[in-house]
């Protein structure tokens, strides 16, 4: 069984648990304490010299980065449970277009204002909302073209989910869930919201958001 | 039809693409996009790249833009001519790929691109750089080149023994950073100064840094 070494309700961890109930690969979460810092534990940097959460071992075979992660799954299950990353050339192609998308023009914007917003906080550290402000304005015109794009097309690589759709869940999620402006930014735009509430309802989705 | 590229010669991203094309032996021809006067943020643009960026390209009739999705694109198309296997294909090799890609996209792109922004893209919009924030960017960049600088103790390159795409997306902004910028992160690593050497003496690189 893949062993998934990570923490339950880390946004990380969560993709590649996501990733496993999509494609119905059992795993077995080995809990690192980051409350702790375990990440940052010799025994732990060993494997993943970065320090950070998750990584797997599949019999033997040592991965980390939750992405990496998540398209070897994709890749080594392609038979079983949703396809994910599509193998006709030019299909591939834009699936990596969108997957840059989701990078590029998505995470690099909502991750850092979950930072500020969420994991400050809880860190005792206060939110910069002079950033948050920023941040917030860069995102904006990206997600103007996303609801153009996804009003073309169902999902952002054309017609049928991929895994960038949902690359976006853990940190979008947490993006929605701060309310207000935060979530007015998915909510404001029709085509958005429609995306949005379809892959956030994902069965698979539902049974790893609250705990890997 | 020869590869259309769509961009500015000098942006950053259609450098790196222009760089993959070199690589790959494949002949490409660079559509000037008017950057500095907006031509990116113009409807006609937009059309093809909804995010108003820079580049896209035209393969004979198929439009793909993100960078990192077109390099994988002609990477894969063009498998057997050119730089063998900058995207490797045996699946566990394609995996510590992907981790290698994931490093860069995680690890050093945001930063470097952070202190670009700071010291190239506000002086050019007449603002000044916020010296506490590139403070932190250089400091995080380099704590991650210190594990760099592990990694690449241990192998010749961020996905292994061989040069991939993983390797040639650190060359646009590591230019700026390390070249253009003066920034000294080298010296005291010589493992990623002997890899950082390494890259930016491909023919390829020094042909598309004199002209994309």
């Amino acid at each position: 069984m893949i062993k998934l070494y990570g923490f339950p309700l880390s946004t990380c961890t969560r993709l590649v648990a996501l990733v496993c109930k999509e494609k119905n690969v059992p795993y077995e979460i080995i809990s690192v304490n980051l409350a702790k810092g375990e990440q940052k534990n010799p025994s732990f940097m060993a494997v993943q010299p970065f320090g950070q959460v998750p990584y797997i071992d599949d019999d033997g075979f040592l991965l980390y980065e939750s992405r990496a992660i998540a398209r070897y799954l994709s890749k080594k299950y392609p038979n079983q449970g949703t396809s994910l990353i599509p193998s006709d050339p030019k299909a591939e192609a834009l699936f990596e277009q969108a997957s840059s998308i989701e990078t590029f023009n998505f995470n690099a914007f909502v991750a850092p204002i979950v930072v500020e917003k969420v994991f400050k906080p809880r860190r005792g550290l206060q939110t910069n909302e002079e950033r948050v402000k920023e941040l917030l304005a860069s995102l904006l015109p990206k997600m103007d073209a996303y609801d153009l794009i996804l009003g073309k097309q169902k999902y952002l690589a054309g017609d049928s989910v991929t895994l960038a759709d949902l690359s976006h869940l853990p940190y979008g999620t947490a993006f929605y869930g701060l309310g207000d402006v935060f979530t007015e930014v998915f909510e404001s735009r029709p085509n958005l919201a429609r995306w949005w509430k379809d892959i956030s309802n994902r069965p698979a989705w539902l049974a790893v958001k609250d705990g890997a | 039809m020869v590869l259309k590229i769509h961009g500015h010669a000098i942006a950053p991203l259609v450098r790196l693409v222009a760089e993959v094309c070199r690589e790959k032996e494949v002949p490409y021809e660079l559509v000037n996009v008017e950057v500095y006067k907006g031509e990116h943020k113009t409807p006609a643009f937009k059309e093809f790249q909804p995010f108003g960026q820079v580049p896209y390209i035209d393969d004979d009739g198929f439009v793909l833009y993100e960078s990192r999705a077109i390099c994988r694109y002609i990477a894969k198309k063009y498998a057997s001519q050119g730089t063998p296997d900058l995207v490797p294909r045996d699946p566990k090799a394609e995996a510590i790929f992907e981790q290698a890609v994931s490093i860069e996209t995680s690890n050093f792109y945001p930063f470097a691109l952070g202190i670009t922004t700071e010291k190239i893209v506000k002086k050019h919009r007449g603002l000044e750089p916020n010296e506490a924030r590139l403070s932190d960017l250089v400091n995080n960049l380099k704590a991650k080149l210190d594990v760099y600088e592990v990694i690449l103790g241990k192998q010749a390159y961020l996905a292994g023994g061989s040069i991939t795409l993983a390797d040639l997306f650190h060359l646009p902004y590591g230019t700026i950073v390390f070249e253009e910028l003066g920034y000294d992160m080298l010296e005291d690593r010589p493992n990623v100064a002997r890899w950082w050497k390494e890259i930016t003496a491909r023919p390829s690189w020094l042909a598309v840094k004199a002209k994309a």
